[in-house]
């Protein structure tokens, strides 16, 4: 476990050198390692593996760069999800892949448990109110409503997008429409239908709604 | 025109109810009795088979999500009619805890309503001043999936409990007087993509229900559960382990669907029958033929929706009218409209039983179900079998166009002509009303396995946003096929439509509008704005001589359409 933990902050370590938007964020790199995790014992197992986290994500999961997705709040079993599929390879992620390669599955949904219930951190995402209207009818388009409900809160197996980053987003959605990210087909066939602008669109449109 | 006649103070169901039962040939201890306030039939609190049994002839109470057992959505009260709606104002509004998509239907027992809302809260509220009695939050499992919003389409009461499906897929049953929980049990593992927004259905101390998933790549069913222990009593799978079918060619109307028949069958030789992950939904409430002891329900789309290379065969019962027995739960026939479907334009309104005109002009027991096509279908109670369609209700634009990758454009659109939304009748009159769609998509495929659990559409629909939508209610002369009368709404309509025996319809829009319509002509007669979508079916009840229209405004998921939480009442202003 504490070979696969180095291994993985090896990992991180040799992300920043490529990630510009984590260069700039070393200082915060390195306190975050020092934050309580709160409710010691219950997730007395993933607390280094939390840190470890915390490193790009955020204290707590309240992600301050915008490659990086706000972990803080999201849903829980959203979260664990996308963690047993990055163990299984389902999606594919260099950076992440490592990381939950040597995690078992109760402490994945322990991970995912403690970031669900953190508080998601304020943003202040907006759209130029000229754009709304075509965003709106891009996501209608979509259907995005219908699952992501009203205000993109999300639920259970379905994530939060209101207040997430807009170039998380994009990036995400940009995986969707590539084939690089196939853990949720349906959202690939959606997502190749959809203009690069109409996808700016979706992402700005999302990030802006508060999720209340 | 005197029929609709105000009549004072109380509920007059003299006319109106004589006439229904000799329609429907129904035999009833209440026929021609006059209802003036309180009730006819004891204490309510506790809701006897007895009363349920009644409900079509019962001006008083809501006592089924669609009126009664044959699921008429008529109402037999008049005192709110054609000539006094004009006054029809708010008694009352109630504002639910939860701002969201909104699609309850209220019951209400003797001054008593139950109503519900999204992720599963249950109100019960003095129906006469709208307090609230009790509040239900249903503790909810981390584990949800379900397509469309979190939706609940309300409770059904049974002796001194009310019942309750769950999106985490577990049947609760309350203590009536109080809202506590008596038992709850679990109804399928919704990691794998089973959960309920449909309010069950309970005869004979059975509560019969389905399950949602068909986006999820389920084995859909319908479960009968007993319903003082909630031990399950029998399971109809709406999915056989042969699902093969007849190869059909074409689809109910006699269009021709474009399959490869030749390569399926290769498919399946390769494949295996595809039963286990074939989806098939029975998400809404079925009909309850009591004489012969038979539901008549609809299942949903095959699973995934829009890739049938990976489910070769007819995908038996999926978008099919089904009969089954209510001790057993074996299938007695079946009809199914389109075999093989890849635009998930299933069968999801629910079958309602009315006396019908079959090819010789005799009047035999038959099944309506208001399709996703846009047609409604006239069936023969006795075996399924199809009498005949309407005329289309929604425009046709190449419908059966098979999806591409790129994307097909069709109408209707995947949310089809008709939705999950029920359709009501007026016996007396021969006619069904439905709210309808019009909503052009493109139809995407792409192949894809089975994801466990995960949506499973095999490609995409997409509404096109530089088509103009609207919605419809229309009236068809089901003994005929032909449309009566149609009116145009600003938007796709979704939610549902109540007949009344003062010559109306009630139903409400996306934006807000909620409307009487003229049953016969379709001339518009009142209207009220609302702070959100009217996307749920209207109720009728009477209390203390007041016959009041209640609905929920809270918007709808799939539509988008804006949310809110109120539920409002609306009664005669009589100065």
């Amino acid at each position: 476990m504490m070979f696969k933990l180095k291994s993985a902050w090896l990992l991180v370590a040799a992300l920043t050198m490529f990630t510009s938007a984590v260069i700039a964020d070393e200082g915060k790199l390195a306190t975050g390692t020092e934050a309580p995790i709160g409710e010691q014992d219950k997730y007395a197992s993933v607390q280094e593996t939390l840190k470890t986290c915390f490193s790009c994500h955020g204290e707590k999961g309240a992600s301050t760069i915008g490659t990086f997705p706000t972990l803080a709040g999201q849903e829980f079993y959203y979260m664990y999800v996308q963690l047993k599929d990055m163990k299984k390879g389902l999606r594919a992620s260099q950076v992440m892949g490592p990381i939950v390669a040597g995690i078992e599955k109760e402490d994945l949904k322990l991970m995912a448990e403690y970031f669900s219930e953190q508080e998601w951190p304020k943003t202040d995402y907006k759209l130029d109110p000229k754009r709304i209207a075509a965003a709106k009818l891009v996501a209608d388009a979509g259907q995005c409503a219908a699952c992501h409900l009203g205000t993109f809160k999300g639920n259970s197996r379905v994530p939060r997008l209101a207040n997430q980053h807009p170039e998380y987003l994009k990036n995400t959605m940009h995986d969707f429409k590539n084939d690089v990210r196939k853990n949720a087909p349906a959202m690939g066939t959606l997502f190749k239908s959809f203009s690069e602008q109409e996808i700016q669109d979706i992402a700005d449109y999302m990030s802006s709604f508060k999720g209340e | 025109m005197s029929k609709f006649k105000e009549k004072g103070g109380g509920t007059l169901i003299k006319v109106g109810l004589a006439s229904l039962l000799m329609t429907a040939g129904l035999q009833s201890a209440f026929a021609g009795e006059e209802v003036t306030g309180g009730t006819l039939f004891g204490d309510m609190q506790t809701v006897t088979q007895d009363l349920l049994d009644n409900a079509a002839g019962d001006a008083n109470n809501f006592l089924h999500t669609n009126a009664n057992y044959n699921q008429t959505r008529f109402y037999p009260a008049e005192q709110i009619n054609r000539e006094n709606v004009h006054n029809l104002e708010r008694a009352w509004t109630f504002k639910m805890d939860v701002v969201d998509s909104l699609e309850t239907t209220p019951i209400i027992i003797n001054g008593t309503m139950y109503v519900t809302s999204s992720f599963n809260h249950v109100y019960a509220l003095d129906a006469k001043t709208g307090k609230e009695k009790w509040h239900y939050q249903h503790k909810m499992g981390p584990i949800t999936t379900y397509c469309c919003g979190p939706n609940n389409r309300g409770v059904q009461a049974y002796e001194d409990m009310v019942y309750m499906g769950t999106l985490d897929s577990q049947l609760v049953a309350l203590d009536a007087k109080t809202g506590k929980k008596v038992w709850a049990t679990q109804i399928a593992d919704p990691e794998l993509g089973y959960s309920e927004t449909m309010a069950p259905t309970i005869v004979n101390g059975k509560v019969l229900i389905g399950t949602n998933g068909g986006e999820y790549g389920i084995r859909g069913f319908v479960k009968a559960f007993d319903a003082k222990t909630g031990a399950l009593l029998w399971t109809f799978h709406s999915i056989p382990e042969d699902s093969t079918g007849v190869w059909a060619e074409n689809d109910a109307t006699g269009l021709y669907m474009h399959r490869d028949i030749a390569a399926e069958k290769e498919a399946l030789k390769t494949l295996g029958d595809p039963y286990k992950t074939l989806g098939g939904g029975v998400w809404q409430n079925m009909a309850i033929d009591r004489d012969n002891n038979r539901a008549y329900f609809v299942v949903g789309n095959p699973s995934p929706d829009l890739y049938g290379a990976i489910r070769p065969g007819d995908n038996l019962y999926t978008n099919s009218l089904v009969s089954v027995d209510l001790d057993s739960g074996e299938k007695i026939c079946h009809f199914q409209y389109i075999a093989h479907d890849v635009w998930d334009l299933d069968a999801v309104s629910p079958p309602i039983l009315v006396p019908v005109k079959n090819e010789d002009g005799q009047t035999v027991k038959g099944v309506l179900h208001g399709g996703k096509t846009g047609y409604v279908y006239v069936h023969n109670a006795s075996d399924c079998s199809l009498i005949r369609h309407s005329e289309p209700m929604v425009m046709q634009r190449d419908r059966w166009v098979l999806p591409t990758k790129e994307g097909a454009s069709m109408l209707p659109g995947a949310n089809g002509g008709v939705e999950w939304s029920p359709m009501a009748t007026d016996p007396n009159q021969g006619l069904a009303y439905a709210i309808n769609l019009h909503q052009p998509m493109t139809y995407h495929v792409e192949e894809t396995p089975y994801p466990e659990g995960k949506l499973w559409l095999g490609g995409a629909f997409k509404v096109i946003p530089t088509e103009q939508q609207w919605g419809n209610v229309t009236a068809v002369d089901y003994n005929t096929g032909k449309i009566k009368w149609k009116v145009k709404t600003q938007q796709p309509m979704i939610g549902g439509i109540l007949a009344t025996a003062g010559g109306l319809v009630f139903t409400g829009e996306g934006n807000g509008l909620f409307k009487a319509y003229n049953s016969t002509s379709g001339e518009l007669m009142w209207q009220d704005q609302t702070k959100a979508g009217v996307n749920a079916p209207p109720a009728s009840y009477n209390v203390a001589g007041d016959q009041y229209i209640v609905v929920g405004s809270g918007g709808n998921a799939q539509m988008n359409y804006k949310r809110g939480n109120e539920i409002i009442a609306y009664k005669l202003n009589k100065k």
